[in-house]
């Protein structure tokens, strides 16, 4: 839990890999996931790099991986991921890889080709025969009879001897949408010297290619001349229309077909034992190819790796340079050992000083992964800021349950989480490729949490689906009041409502031990007094959750070595905030403490006072709460509004004075500088043979620290100074949303008991008419409670519970300008 | 078209414009090219392509790598992404659409007769023919004889139909009247789409009417340039002149009646937005072709209407951008191919 606090240290390592080992350090690490590599290449580009050569095998490879997967796919099957453990291959495996792939996918390219060419013919068969089986019956007849009295003699007059006049038939099949336009051009091209009958084929045809059913249309078109049928030959070639010689007598047709039907049975034989072959050949892909695949995949990330590091000056050892959390040093260090002991030369590793930030590296597991991705959706904290995940932890589920607080809805969401929790290792539940569904399971455990509170604030708003428990006695006695107050039975009868007064000894005994009162649910001024309630809890959990932030905010300044910002910052904004919002809260204390029922008439109102306490007046109604109360809300508005300026111009006067003195200074220290960066490189001569491209990488070497700019320290401070002052304001205000939701969650769950539960409670007297009408009843309110009130009101909740974190909580010191340590892994992200 | 786009125009194709502009970002950089030049082989050039928007386009190519495999992949991608636009468009946009595929179909048409004419199978000049104007009964081109019957029998059918009302006559159809029949085609289809933009209106008038004007007045130099030494008499050169330029008509006559290259430029000097460009042209040996100044200000024109909102000259451009950008590439993978890298720098930049 210490990691969590703040990120980890990461540090800047070089590692010196011997060009023997160096393939099998970067697959050993990639195994371990330790380290980032930083690209120190940056400057070449992708195709001048030194291991180009590897990578664009493995793309090869992979290429004809694909090609493997796709007709795998195509074959319907499916391929498993592998098992077990599967170390990146050495490099001399590639060879022996890529020529298996190479002669399985030829092997498959060729049978694939096979039943490819006979499937095209035995589709061309098939069409054939349904051209010839269709039975176009002998269009001329047809034509004869039909039409002979309107059309043939316009034909025949311009053509002369009736004899003359020889039809030609051409026959094919087109696809189905072809046809119309088909049928179209052919009448415009040919000036309707031609008919043509469009037919369906009976049943669907496989299509050679992807193997699907369809539907051909075949055609019979007869024409008269040459050019005609010239014509014709070409606009069917254009549609890619198959065509099919068509013999005229009708024996003859039969006979084609016969010895059509007989060639289709023969090639079917043919095709299935190609089929057979086929199968044989894809299952032996599907055994091998995952295990590749991954291999594969592992190899190219290796070598992409590899590519990032620079080459030492006599060639004899890879530089690399890589971000690792200090903690993972030594492992980092036995891993290399490990893996290039066996070239004799072994990997060396040491850190070197960096000025660029470093990643941040927060460590988390199963529970607090859920937290943390709250706090990084914001922005990743920078390095080594203080890390709210941990208050997270508590405070998110808290303010989600103060505005979602019902015993009943609580327990619900609490027993889903349960059941995910105590399901997490079933491989359906982690494998379920739901989005919605990985999103719950994903934070199963903030479900828990958000559910155990909202049981505990159940209990305090004594509400479990909206109802009031009694689970102690009640605080309040009404036959004490009917005893003293001597209603008589006339006046009850005339009174629905009925005042308890607590001052009346006896009717209050004294507070309901945990929570609110049950007989508060039956009272009319139930909201106001949970309205009441409400806001000022509101006040003061906002009020206290923002001061814990300024306060976090002094880890930080600790931490970074900015003392100053302790005195000039921290504390101004505490005063601020505890001045104003802070003293409110006392108020509310205050007049909590020292009121009792007996002076509730005379009590003074807070809001009055607080008002007044700005504009340093004071009105005649409203008593005084304390004595003194004007001097010290006077006192106190000045102290607040003095640190505005301090919190304004703190900061950069300080800066400022710092850097006057620190430029005075100035001559003695660089030669100093000069004098270290100069034993440096004499120590180290490898640096300057990739010196050059570290700077590129974007690590300046020990160069001046930023520019100091008076302006632009001014401009930040300005917008920090308005943004907290006004925001104190707003974010107080922001608060009141746990109130108002909480009341929305309360007076919806009250309607929909009201208006489907009490209904149907009250529908039937008799036990069986209310058991047939409460089944559909509770159904109703069952889905409705878990529809509106879980789900809707849980989002709605939690979207508010991640503003207040987000905004509210951690603007006041978290400012999320890191980036994540993205470790250089082969494991499978979950 | 009721003024003031602004208000219901993401309702129909808002999705779509914020999808070119997106495109529009993809497009190569300087940065790009400059790693494009310095390429050594085509498959260096496939490997930047990749990191680029291009991805792995190439990916499932067999080698050896060609010129010609890199155009179509290139060709198809664009095609992809704009069969996409055009089928989640909305009327009118669905119609410009269909006008920008016209000038893709003319050149297809034209380059399918010139084959057949040359008795070239239809197969091989099918590869040649630009995806973006394909259609059905285009492969049906070679069987008309004559304008007429090549209308009546397989266009009557497409968009093209109507830019055939002026090129109705009964010739045979040989090499010029071939190329007659595409400058008169263009020459309608750039007018109908003209007015289509003229009529849309609004912030799409204001831009593709200009683009679409120098495109009629480029059409009209290009056409005056070409057909000098041809046997085109002046009289019939100028029915060709799409007449919704800026030259329209005083200077349409007067290129009418020029006679070599000097005449043409004097032309062009009666125009601000031409003077330079031809100014621009270098002379014979060295500088650049009168072609590659006006890509470049097209390209200009292009760019710029991105910097409005709210219109569709943004598809035509980024159409036309792409189209120039694989120019360029097709440009530097011919110059790597052929060892010819002196001037390998001769891309449009697009800005």
């Amino acid at each position: 839990m210490g990691s969590m606090f703040r990120s980890e240290e990461v540090a800047l390592v070089q590692l010196f890999l011997p060009t023997a080992a160096a393939y099998t350090c970067v697959s050993q690490l990639g195994e371990l996931g330790l380290v980032e590599f930083r690209d120190l290449n940056a400057s070449v580009s992708a195709f001048q790099r030194r291991f180009v050569m590897d990578v664009r095998r493995c793309e090869e490879l992979e290429k004809t991986f694909t090609f493997l997967q796709e007709e795998v796919w195509r074959a319907g099957l499916a391929l498993s991921p592998p098992e077990g453990a599967l170390p990146a291959p050495p490099p001399r495996d590639l060879l022996r890889i890529q020529e298996e792939t190479d002669r399985l996918a030829q092997e498959l390219r060729d049978v694939r080709g096979n039943q490819q060419t006979l499937r095209a013919q035995l589709h061309q068969l098939q069409l054939h025969e349904a051209v010839l089986g269709q039975g176009h019956c002998p269009p001329l007849v047809a034509t004869d009879t039909d039409r002979s009295s309107e059309r043939t003699p316009l034909l025949q007059d311009p053509r002369g001897p009736h004899q003359d006049l020889r039809v030609n038939f051409v026959a094919g099949a087109v696809e189905p949408h072809k046809a119309a336009a088909l049928e179209r051009l052919l009448w415009r091209a040919c000036r309707g010297f031609l008919i043509a009958s469009f037919r369906e084929t009976e049943q669907p045809l496989q299509d050679p290619v992807t193997g699907e059913p369809a539907t051909w249309m075949t055609f019979l078109i007869s024409y008269w001349g040459e050019q005609i049928g010239q014509k014709i030959l070409k606009i069917t070639n254009c549609f890619h229309c198959h065509v099919f010689p068509f013999e005229e007598q009708e024996e003859a047709r039969h006979a084609a077909l016969q010895q059509l039907q007989q060639q289709s049975h023969e090639l079917l034989e043919v095709l299935g034992e190609t089929e057979r072959f086929l199968s044989q050949v894809l299952g032996r892909v599907q055994r091998l190819l995952p295990p590749w695949q991954v291999q594969i995949h592992k190899m190219k990330a290796v070598y992409l790796a590899l590519n990032q590091c620079s080459v030492s000056a006599t060639h004899k050892c890879l530089i690399a340079e890589a971000w690792c959390a200090a903690r993972d040093l030594p492992t980092l260090q036995q891993a290399l050992q490990d893996s290039s002991s066996e070239a004799g030369v072994s990997a060396v590793v040491h850190r070197i000083p960096c000025r660029d930030m470093p990643p941040t590296l927060v460590r988390t597991n199963r529970f607090t992964a859920s937290f943390q991705g709250i706090v990084d959706a914001y922005g990743v904290g920078r390095y080594q800021e203080v890390n709210p995940a941990p208050y997270t932890i508590v405070t998110f589920p808290f303010l989600f349950a103060v505005m979602f607080g019902d015993v009943g809805h609580g327990l619900l969401m609490f027993l889903f989480a349960l059941a995910m929790v105590l399901a997490e290792n079933r491989p359906a539940v982690k494998t379920a490729q739901n989005e919605i569904w990985r999103t719950f399971f994903g934070g199963r455990y903030l479900l828990l949490l958000m559910g155990l509170f909202s049981v505990y604030t159940g209990f305090i708003y004594n509400e479990c689906f909206s109802r009031a428990t009694v689970i102690f006695r009640s605080g309040w006695n009404v036959s004490a009041m009917v005893d003293q107050s001597g209603w008589s039975d006339e006046f009850l009868a005339q009174h629905p409502l009925l005042t308890l007064d607590p001052n009346v000894s006896g009717v209050f005994r004294g507070p309901y031990p945990f929570g609110i009162d049950p007989v508060w649910s039956l009272a009319v001024n139930h909201l106001s007094f949970l309205n009441s309630f409400k806001m000022k809890m509101s006040v003061i959990l906002g009020v206290t959750h923002m001061a814990f932030g300024v306060v976090l905010g002094v880890f930080n300044h600790l931490h970074f070595r900015q003392p100053y910002r302790l005195l000039l910052e921290t504390l101004p904004e505490l005063v601020f905030l505890l001045g104003l919002f802070g003293y409110l809260v006392f108020l509310v204390f205050y007049k909590w403490l020292c009121y009792t029922s007996a002076s509730a008439a005379s009590a003074p109102s807070i809001l009055i006072h607080f008002i007044n306490m700005f504009l340093f007046s004071r009105s005649p109604t409203n008593r005084p709460l304390f004595t003194g109360q004007e001097m010290v809300q006077s006192a106190l508005v000045v102290l607040a509004l003095a640190m505005v300026p301090v919190l304004l111009l703190g900061t950069p006067l300080f800066l400022f004075r710092q850097h006057r003195r620190r430029s005075r200074k100035r001559p003695t220290g660089r030669q100093l500088d000069e004098d270290q960066t100069g034993l440096l490189d004499a120590s180290n001569p490898s640096e300057a043979a990739w010196g050059s491209d570290e700077e590129k990488a974007g690590c300046p070497g020990p160069e001046e620290e930023a520019e100091f700019v008076p302006s632009e320290v001014v401009m930040h401070q300005a917008i920090h100074t308005i943004e907290f002052c006004l925001g104190c304001i707003s974010n107080t205000a922001s608060y009141l949303r746990l109130w108002a939701l909480s009341l929305a969650h309360a007076q919806l769950s009250e309607v929909l008991w009201a208006m489907v539960m009490r209904t149907g409670l009250r529908m039937g007297n008799k036990i069986g008419v209310m058991a047939v009408v409460l089944v559909p009843i509770f159904a109703a309110f069952a889905v409705l409670t878990v529809a509106i009130l879980l789900v809707m009101e849980g989002l709605s909740a939690f979207l508010h519970a991640l503003r207040l974190h987000w905004v509210e909580f951690q603007n006041k010191f978290y400012s999320g300008t890191g980036y994540k340590l993205s470790p250089f892994s082969f494991a499978v992200e979950e | 078209m009721l003024e003031g786009a602004e208000l219901y125009f993401n309702v129909d194709h808002g999705y779509l414009e914020g999808l070119v502009r997106g495109c529009k970002a993809g497009l190569l950089t300087e940065r790009d090219y400059v790693n494009l030049v310095q390429c050594e082989t085509l498959e260096d050039l496939k490997i930047h392509l990749q990191t680029t928007d291009y991805g792995n386009f190439l990916a499932n190519q067999t080698n050896p790598l060609t010129v010609s495999k890199i155009d179509t992949e290139m060709r198809k991608k664009l095609c992809s992404e704009f069969e996409y636009f055009r089928n989640h468009s909305l009327e009118p946009l669905s119609t410009f659409f269909t006008y920008m595929t016209c000038s893709y179909m003319i050149d297809n048409v034209i380059l399918l007769m010139n084959g057949a004419l040359q008795k070239k199978s239809v197969k091989e000049i099918l590869v040649k023919c630009h995806p973006l104007g394909r259609f059905t009964e285009m492969e049906a081109v070679n069987i008309a004889e004559t304008p007429s019957d090549l209308f009546n029998a397989v266009l009557i059918e497409t968009p093209l139909a109507p830019f055939f009302q002026d090129c109705m006559s009964e010739n045979i159809l040989d090499e010029l009247n071939i190329e007659l029949l595409r400058n008169k085609l263009y020459k309608s289809y750039l007018e109908a789409f003209y007015k289509f933009c003229k009529n849309h209106g609004d912030v799409t008038a204001e831009i593709m009417c200009p683009i679409l004007e120098f495109e009629a007045d480029r059409r009209a130099f290009i056409i005056t340039l070409n057909s000098f030494g041809t046997e085109l008499s002046k009289e019939e050169r100028e029915t060709l002149f799409p007449t919704c330029g800026k030259l329209h008509p005083e200077g349409l006559r007067l290129l009418a009646q020029a006679e070599d290259f000097e005449q043409m430029k004097r032309v062009a000097e009666h125009y601000g937005v031409y003077k330079p460009l031809f100014e621009a042209v270098g002379d014979g040996s060295g500088g650049k072709t009168l072609e590659d100044v006006f890509y470049e200000h097209e390209v200009q024109m292009n760019v710029l209407a991105f910097n409005r909102q709210f219109h569709y000259g943004v598809f035509y451009a980024y159409t036309k951008l792409k189209e120039q950008e694989m120019r360029n590439i097709v440009w530097i993978a011919e110059c790597i191919s052929q060892r010819h890298r002196t001037k390998i720098n001769n891309y449009i930049p697009i800005l």
